[in-house]
């Protein structure tokens, strides 16, 4: 069979229809009901309805579209794309009950978009249909900072467009440049190098690196992130980087630079998030560290690394999500995540903080939470390779990760040691343990059963890899030293607790050289550039009217008339000859 | 009160206790029965992971207070130096 529906498609589409539903309920079952359906495409495709999935990297080819001299391969469906689709799809619906109290009907239709886009990145089977999804893919999440309202969110807004158009570029003069070269579009593995021959591989892999935000691009990430709406930012937390790692799984694995990139960005991001005072900002940093993990796996490029790096992705949108979730429920309650105007909370939202401990915990990668059989994977690889660096580095980043997600922000925003929040927080909230809103609780609920259903049973995840699994998890070796690791880790925090309480304050990033120079160059533009350009504007205005003046004189304009002729001739003569001595 | 709106505080504290000395001792008995298998030789030092959590979180921390000399500015640096426009 060929009718194979694209969900992403379904989904997008289908999207535009929501702000014309006029009854709210109808809209509400609607909008939870698209990922749904793209849920039971891929159920189907699983079950064989639109024909066998193959062993990776073998795939089902469907929907080829003639484009120019190329046929564009829309859709190809194999392990890696399907275990990347259910995860969106299921994250999309969690997603979707959460953001069920928004008003503004368009933040829908943008999440659709992004969500759908994503879909059809995953599924493309070559290089244009992957830009053209990725292009859709940079301009939803504009439109969710957008409509967050503020100035601040605006400038956010315009410089994550930049940042992903310089990435877009990138990649599209990558794909250019080799399909000039080889004349192929298939979306596959590429070759690297350094110099000049690697040139277009260089660049598309710049631009997945910073789609990535892998350091030091990591900082349009953060920047953008956590000045979206509180539900818009849960959407963007799991679509546009894992895609990029998606991207890489499949172009660029076991290219060394990516594996050491990696193991540093997983421990940079965690200094900048001690210093961070904004929770959602906090949560953003481990969005990088995190993918830290994933791109050291896909440079790693052994079976295990790889494995680990597409099962951390898969993890890490269902407990991000959740983490983003928990902290934007303090900021729709209170209206604000800030850590120095928060703690005391816990008497009244202790469901969202224990939910959000879930995430936590899975982020830390605590045994039974799912972030420990996708990291212990990522982390075995490299001790497979024998490269004792990086394992340092991704275990200290295990530390760090638990420090900040599973104690630093919990401890700010729900406890702090007190039992009432300030009083200007404590004015919003009722006198009861039910403060947040039940579809945010229920949204969170779905994405914590699933971090510990993973956690305990990963067979279910393991048999969705592209490459067969033989790692077990559970080893007394590994989950001993991780549980001794988060013991002690718990005991530093408790040591220096006060030092990482949060003060108003901003933590500077990579972004303050273009943000700063960038600044600079737009003061010269608008002051000493432009007010040379008046000059030089009104000097030569000045000149030609004298000369006008001149040459307007009868006795001048009889003798520049033949000149100007004879000039003219001459200059068409020199042009006329050049071009037929060059067209012999 | 609503039971819902009480921190176990004691009892989480109780358990860490428990947790901390159980670990300590298993350490050190599963290392000497040779239960471990690591890939490192520094991973079979007494005690390895335990001093890496500890000395690991309070470096991230004291490290990153140093770097906050450099790198932390007030909440509104950037609008103050764009004249608000972000």
């Amino acid at each position: 069979m060929n009718c194979w529906i694209h969900p992403g498609l379904v989904i997008c589409l289908g999207g535009f229809l929501i702000p014309f539903i006029p009854w709210k309920r109808v809209k509400q079952v609607y909008f939870l009901a698209l990922p749904l359906v793209g849920l039971g495409i891929l159920v189907s495709t699983t079950m064989g309805v639109f024909g066998t999935i193959p062993p990776w990297p073998a795939a089902l080819h469907k929907w080829n579209v003639p484009f120019l001299e190329y046929t564009l391969d829309v859709v190809r469906i194999n392990k890696m794309s399907m275990l990347f689709g259910y995860v969106y799809v299921v994250a999309a619906f969690c997603m979707n009950i959460y953001a069920l109290g928004v008003k503004n009907d368009w933040e829908h239709v943008a999440a659709m978009i992004y969500v759908g886009s994503a879909l059809g990145a995953i599924f493309a089977g070559d290089l244009f249909t992957l830009f053209f999804s990725l292009e859709m893919m940079s301009w939803a999440p504009f439109f969710l900072l957008l409509f967050r309202g503020t100035q601040r969110a605006k400038g956010a807004a315009i410089r994550y467009v930049i940042w992903h158009h310089i990435s877009g570029l990138c990649i599209l003069a990558g794909i250019l440049m080799h399909v000039h070269q080889t004349g192929s579009i298939e979306f596959t593995h590429m070759p690297w190098g350094w110099g000049g021959k690697y040139l277009a591989y260089n660049l598309m892999l710049l631009g997945f690196v910073i789609n990535s935000a892998t350091t030091p691009f990591h900082s349009w990430l953060s920047d953008s992130y956590s000045e979206a709406t509180p539900s818009g930012s849960v959407y963007m937390t799991a679509y546009t980087t894992k895609t990029a790692i998606f991207c890489l799984l499949i172009t660029f694995s076991g290219v060394p630079l990516l594996m050491w990139m990696g193991a540093i960005q997983a421990v940079f991001a965690l200094f900048l998030a001690v210093l961070e005072n904004d929770g959602r900002r906090l949560c953003s940093y481990h969005i990088i560290s995190q993918i830290g993990y994933m791109v050291a796996g896909v440079g790693m490029g052994t079976e295990m690394g790889l494995n680990g790096a597409a099962s951390h992705a898969l993890c890490h949108i269902i407990y991000n999500a959740l983490l983003y979730m928990g902290a934007g429920c303090a900021l729709v309650v209170v209206g604000t995540a800030k850590f120095n105007r928060l703690g005391g909370l816990y008497r009244y939202m202790p469901i969202a903080f224990w939910l959000y401990m879930v995430g936590g915990f899975s982020i830390s990668g605590f045994p039974l939470f799912n972030g420990f059989i996708s990291k212990a994977m990522t982390i075995e690889a490299a001790e497979l390779i024998q490269r004792p660096i990086i394992y340092l580095l991704l275990e200290g980043a295990t530390v760090g990760t638990f420090l900040h997600t599973g104690l630093k922000l919990p401890w700010n925003i729900w406890l702090q040691g007190r039992d009432e929040p300030p009083d200007d927080i404590r004015k919003k909230l009722k006198d009861s343990p039910f403060n947040t809103p039940t579809h945010m609780l229920a949204g969170m609920g779905i994405l914590a059963f699933l971090c510990i259903f993973l956690g305990v049973y990963p067979k279910i995840l393991y048999d969705m890899l592209p490459y067969p699994v033989e790692y077990v998890p559970f080893t007394i070796t590994r989950v001993f030293s991780i549980t001794q690791m988060f013991i002690f880790s718990f005991l530093g925090f408790w040591l220096l607790r006060k030092l990482v309480r949060g003060y108003p304050s901003f933590v500077l990033d990579t972004d303050w050289v273009f943000r700063i120079l960038g600044g600079k160059a737009m003061d010269f533009c608008k002051g000493p550039l432009l007010a040379f350009g008046t000059a030089l504007d009104q000097r030569v205005e000045d000149m030609s009217g004298q000369f006008i003046r001149k040459i307007k004189d009868p006795k001048i304009e009889m003798h520049l008339t033949p000149l100007a002729i004879g000039f003219g001739v001459l200059v068409s003569l020199i042009l006329f000859s050049t071009f037929l001595i060059l067209n012999m | 009160m609503n039971p819902l709106r009480k921190y176990p505080k004691k009892l989480f504290w109780r358990l860490y206790y428990v947790c901390l000395v159980v670990s300590l001792i298993l350490d050190v008995y599963w290392l000497y029965n040779h239960t471990f298998h690591y890939h490192f030789s520094f991973q079979y030092v007494v005690q390895f992971f335990a001093l890496f959590g500890l000395f690991g979180c309070m470096l991230l921390i004291l490290i990153a207070k140093g770097m906050g000399f450099f790198i932390v500015v007030d909440e509104d640096y950037y609008q103050k130096r764009s004249g608000g426009s972000n």
